[in-house]
């Protein structure tokens, strides 16, 4: 389904400006499409939006690549890599154009398809797929390396580190369904409505099991209260913050000071919105799977962790929630919940909050207040009256003149512009840059969280709702400019440093899981003499522009080519060619692949 | 601080002048820098004895660990009251997140009859260790232990009705109370998210000041075993990370690396490795690409020695196998992994130069709002095993009185149960061990046992209900600065260079003004 014609959201609702008190706003149904078969599809998969992004693209200094060093730069930035044919696609259409079009594609096969396809949802297998969780880091790094909608899967990853869920906190049956049930739906509404995203993790769950809102329940009377951990880290991590904001991301300040968003009894009250719920049993179907010790168990049909949570028992707080200065909603508990998620929705720190961090992930990590202003007020109004609708965040942030114009190229002028490429990202371009291919198709990359000896970061794998690393974070004895962060170098430190290159180093040529996923190299290898054996710049130039947009130092990609242009393969030999093997070529190849990604200026994206 | 008007904070000013100098291009020489100051050696040692030697390890506990089944309370009365908070069943016996009474029996921790400790009320108390924790149980009881009761951040001394005073100005609260991320670095820096210089990097900064030869290089002085983190870094102290495995050698930047069938090169041009550690240790101007490249310079220049270093305790290193320790750690467990690492190293410590050094190690589920009871145990038994294997390891190094562990976490959490579970607090108790502990002991103050909030006809918060702020959250009757001051001082750290590791001791004790004899700078139990 795609509207031809207009510019709203195909989204079961549209998210109007209307005053908070006076919003009569409908819930969006969310997450589960109803069927109880185990192979059913996890998300409605969202249809592509047609929209228009003249109201964002309007004014722009850089509307359009003028080299392909600048189609690159915005691919890496707006998606997981840039191909060939992606440089001349956006070289051809623009950046607005390129982003409307990934807009209108639908949204790729899920994760939880996928987990099924590859027999992981077998209830019977003895391998016991539902107690573990390496399926669901197979499904991630699948997910991100082979989808078709590769700018929708690098939004979600994004949010993914800010509406933190990790296969490390879950430990429960169909564990890694219940990862890529909450990765589908950060994809379906990746480009959707932030309020339809807030409501759809709230009664996720697996965020319901991550953040204790599933079997929350009120006061007993005896001394308990409910359970106040999603109640604040909704607010801290989701919406608004400790502090109050300007629209630019900076915090208020009055008399000096900053000022608290909330107080310990704003905590105590808004936790009363999340009792009540737990996992939804009216599809669920145990299967008795006797044990190898002896006895049956019974194993819960994969609807349980798909199924939206529900209320459950009289289990919701009564009576009235305190919050902010205010009194929320709590005639019933679909009213509270529409209340709370409503009160984050429309607070004025939301829009700074969540768009500062959208540019930390996607841009740079010191993005300038009027960056952060400019893309926050299309969070509170897309154009169309639309709060909250994140494809035009997206775009926002890309189309950006602070994002696209040369000065963030420039060290002299910007010399803390851009941000450390993520480890993880650095795999996926990779995979994705080279087309490398799983030859059984099995795709077996599991957590690569190890800092010693693998990357130091895995998707889904973050250590806690904190994320990898905090938007906050400044290295130790920096040489930053004073308030400037770097939140990926919390990633950082003398183990990871080597980690990470002796992983790929293995990588690079030998592959994973025994060589069933690696990578080919045609096109680079078919450079790797030109145009001359001692002098294969061609080849470098090709790294340059599909790894670091051309960001490379002069310098250093001197040193790579002469380097590589010394090792066999050269014709000098007699007889001539007598070194020209394929291996040679290969290996020619793979260290220039591996001393371009060792590089700082491929490491720190501009 | 301006509320001490003793305290003349040239030293540190200096130190950041310094720091600030240095990144502007224009550095002296450190030593030099302190050679201009004119001050006296900080930490004192006899330079190249490994005798003259001492450490801190911070043992910190990621999540916010629930004080009140960690340090239970074990007399009939006071257990009674927790039970029924905590939903205990009849006889005392377990319930709700309440454990039973007669599984604490095998843990009690056991004071000398004078040492008992008394509560705010005057009453004495009894109390137990989970019971999974029975390695730190006997070293307690063998006096290897103390514990410090209801520690937690403060500004200054706080009480419940200044906690709820609307005069936040004199009567500050640490920032982001309750906060996971905030907690963390108030507690290992005084300040919330973004600080970068911690106490134990304060500390480290004072080692490095008087006297080079003391740790050379300077940069084994301060060795985070677990991630990142603010307590390690100071001014000139920087934090030096080291897997569990020892430290990474980048492979490809090895001389001569055969990498991907090249170890050689054509005449006049540089071989993949050589072309390696050029690119990987350049100087750029780009500021972010130039600290990634910063911590690869260190990590490449600080491998080799590590390596050597740890090769004394391994029996697989070539050409020169070494003797592993005997002391045999709990496998399964990452802590005692990363606490292994640190005996290693400070079995190492002449290798690497070093005679006084601070550690940081870590643990992670603690933040338990459900299945507290499932899971808590479990994790505090790894605490506990963890910690004793290391303290053994200390004893068969001869260095036990040389060596100090200390707990720490990002807050304690409720009394109050959440159903399944507890909920982020403030105050919590903590544990120091080692041979030169005050062990046997209680410090600090017991807080009653209360969830309640109830005041009397004056408006005042009855007693029983003082040491709280709503639902058995504790109000620190010890601050942080203070337990970190004690472990300080026995360091070697002076009382005149405290308010530069801890720069709001000065509202505590004999430091503040007027005098607060009732929060002392020293503790008391470390000798």
């Amino acid at each position: 389904m795609r509207l031809e014609t207009s510019d709203h959201p195909t989204e079961q609702s549209a998210w109007v400006l209307v005053s908070a008190a006076a919003a009569v706003l409908p819930l969006s149904a969310c997450g589960g499409g109803g069927d109880s078969a185990a192979v059913a599809s996890s998300v409605t998969l969202e249809p592509g939006r047609a929209v228009s992004l003249n109201s964002v693209s309007a004014g722009k200094a850089y509307p359009a690549p003028t080299t392909s060093a600048q189609a690159a730069r915005f691919l890496l930035q707006a998606q997981l890599s840039a191909s060939d044919a992606d440089i001349s696609s956006v070289q051809s259409s623009g950046f607005a154009k390129w982003i409307q079009n990934q807009i209108a594609a639908d949204q790729g096969p899920t994760g939880w398809d996928w987990l099924n396809a590859k027999g992981y949802g077998d209830i019977n297998n003895t391998s016991n797929f539902y107690d573990h969780s390496f399926p669901g880091d197979y499904m991630a790094w699948n997910q991100l390396i082979t989808s078709p909608d590769a700018a929708r899967k690098r939004m979600a990853l994004a949010l993914s580190e800010i509406f933190v869920v990790s296969l490390n906190g879950l430990d429960f049956a169909w564990r890694s369904h219940a990862a890529a049930q909450y990765w589908d739906i950060l994809s379906k509404h990746a480009f959707g409505n932030y309020r339809d995203l807030l409501e759809a993790i709230t009664l996720n769950p697996a965020m319901g099991y991550y953040l204790n809102t599933k079997g929350n329940k009120k006061a007993d009377g005896r001394g308990s209260a409910p359970d106040e951990n999603y109640a604040r880290e909704v607010m801290q991590l989701f919406s608004i913050g400790l502090v109050e904001l300007n629209q630019d991301g900076s915090p208020k300040l009055v008399g000096g000071n900053k000022v608290d968003t909330y107080t310990a009894l704003d905590v105590s009250e808004f936790a009363k919105a999340f009792t009540g719920y737990d996992l939804d049993l009216s599809q669920n179907v145990n299967t008795p799977i006797a044990q190898a010790g002896g006895g049956v168990r019974n194993i819960p049909g994969t609807a349980l962790i798909r199924l939206p949570m529900v209320q459950v028992g009289n289990n919701h707080s009564p009576g009235a929630i305190n919050f902010m200065g205010g009194t929320l909603d709590n005639s019933s508990a679909p009213a509270a919940l529409k209340a709370a998620l409503d009160k984050l929705f429309n607070h004025a720190n939301t829009a700074p909050f969540i768009c500062k961090q959208l540019i930390q992930r996607l841009v740079t990590s010191n993005p300038s207040p009027a960056y952060v202003q400019r893309v926050a007020n299309v969070f509170d109004n897309n154009g169309s009256g639309v709060r909250g609708d994140l494809a035009f965040v997206y775009a926002a942030i890309l189309l950006d003149d602070e994002a696209r114009g040369p000065s963030g190229l420039n060290a002299a002028v910007q010399p803390e512009f851009g941000k450390l490429r993520e480890p993880m990202l650095r795999l996926v371009q990779w995979m994705r840059t080279f087309g490398v291919t799983s030859a059984s198709g099995a795709w077996k990359i599991g957590d690569l969280s190890d800092l010693g000896t693998k990357l130091g970061q895995s998707p889904l794998r973050s250590p806690s709702v904190f994320n990898f690393f905090r938007p906050g974070y400044v290295p130790p004895a920096t040489a930053l400019a004073a308030g400037a962060v770097a939140p990926e170098f919390q990633l950082v430190n003398e183990s990871s440093v080597g980690g990470y290159l002796n992983y790929m180093q293995g990588v690079i040529d030998g592959g994973i899981n025994s060589s069933d996923i690696k990578a080919i190299y045609s096109s680079e290898i078919a450079l790797a003499l030109s145009p001359t054996p001692a002098n294969p710049t061609n080849l470098i130039d090709r790294l340059n522009l599909l790894l670091c947009a051309g960001q490379l130092s002069a310098p250093n990609a001197l040193l790579i080519t002469t380097t590589v242009g010394a090792m066999k393969g050269m014709d000098t030999s007699t007889p001539v060619n007598a070194t020209k093997t394929a291996a040679n070529l290969r290996n020619r190849v793979c260290a220039a692949v591996l001393m371009v990604m060792a590089c700082a200026e491929y490491l720190v994206q501009k | 601080m301006s509320s001490h008007p003793t305290f003349v904070p040239s030293r540190r000013d200096f130190l950041r002048r310094s720091g600030q100098l240095a990144l502007s291009g224009t550095a002296l020489p450190f030593a030099l820098n302190l050679a201009a100051m004119g001050e006296a050696a900080a930490l004192t040692a006899t330079a190249g004895d490994p005798n003259d030697y001492k450490a801190l390890v911070c043992v910190f506990l990621y999540g916010g660990n629930d004080y009140a089944n960690t340090l239970v309370t074990y007399d009939d009365a006071s257990y009674d009251q927790y039970s029924t908070i905590r939903g205990g069943g009849a006889l005392r016996t377990a319930g709700g997140i309440a454990l039973a009474q007669s599984a604490l029996a095998a843990t009690e921790l056991k004071p000398a009859a004078l040492d008992v400790p008394v509560d705010s009320l005057g009453v004495a108390r009894k109390f137990a260790l989970n019971p999974t924790m029975t390695g730190l149980t006997n070293l307690f009881n063998t006096g290897k232990m103390a514990v410090q009761l209801n520690v937690g951040p403060l500004v200054k001394p706080l009480t419940r009705a200044q906690y709820n005073s609307s005069d936040k100005v004199a009567n500050p609260r640490p920032p982001q109370l309750f906060s996971h991320n905030d907690q963390q670095s108030v507690w290992q820096s005084s300040s919330p998210e973004g600080s970068t210089i911690g106490w134990g990097g304060n500390i480290g900064d004072l080692a490095l000041a008087p006297n080079p030869v003391l740790n050379t290089p300077a940069q084994f002085t301060c060795i985070s075993v677990t991630g990142n983190a603010v307590f390690l870094s100071g001014d000139t102290a920087l934090q030096y990370q080291v897997s569990t495995g020892g430290a990474i050698k980048i492979k490809a930047a090895v001389s001569n690396a055969a990498i991907y069938g090249s170890s050689t090169a054509a005449s006049g041009a540089m071989t993949v490795s050589a072309a390696m550690r050029t690119i990987l240790q350049q100087t750029v101007s780009h500021k972010l690409e130039n600290e990634y490249n910063k911590v690869t310079t260190r990590a490449m220049a600080a491998e080799t020695k590590v390596t050597d270093a740890l090769n004394l305790t391994d029996a697989t290193a070539t050409p020169t196998a070494g003797v592993p320790l005997a002391t045999i750690f709990p496998t399964g467990n990452s802590l005692a992994d990363q606490l292994k690492m640190v005996a290693r190293l400070i079995k190492g410590r002449t290798v690497l130069g070093a005679q006084r050094q601070v550690f940081m190690v870590s643990i992670g589920g603690f933040d338990l709002h459900d299945n507290l009871i499932r899971d808590h145990g479990g994790t505090l038994g790894k605490v506990s095993a963890a910690m004793t294997a290391f303290y053994d390891a200390t004893v068969e190094m001869g260095v036990a009185a040389k060596v100090t562990a200390f707990t720490a976490s990002d807050f304690g959490r409720t009394l109050a149960s959440n159903g399944d579970g507890s909920d982020h607090g403030w105050g919590s108790h903590h544990f120091v061990v080692g041979g030169a502990v005050n062990g046997k002991k209680f410090y600090g103050t017991a807080p009653p046992i209360s969830v309640a909030d109830t005041k009397d006809s004056g408006g005042n918060y009855l007693p029983a209900n003082q040491w709280h702020v709503g639902q058995g959250r504790l109000l620190p009757s010890t601050s942080v600065d203070q337990y970190a001051a004690t472990l300080a001082k026995w360091f070697g750290v002076t009382t005149t260079e405290m308010p530069t590791v801890l720069p709001k001791i000065v509202n505590f004790g004999n430091l503040a003004s007027p005098a607060r004899s009732d929060y002392p700078v020293d503790l008391g139990f470390m000798a």
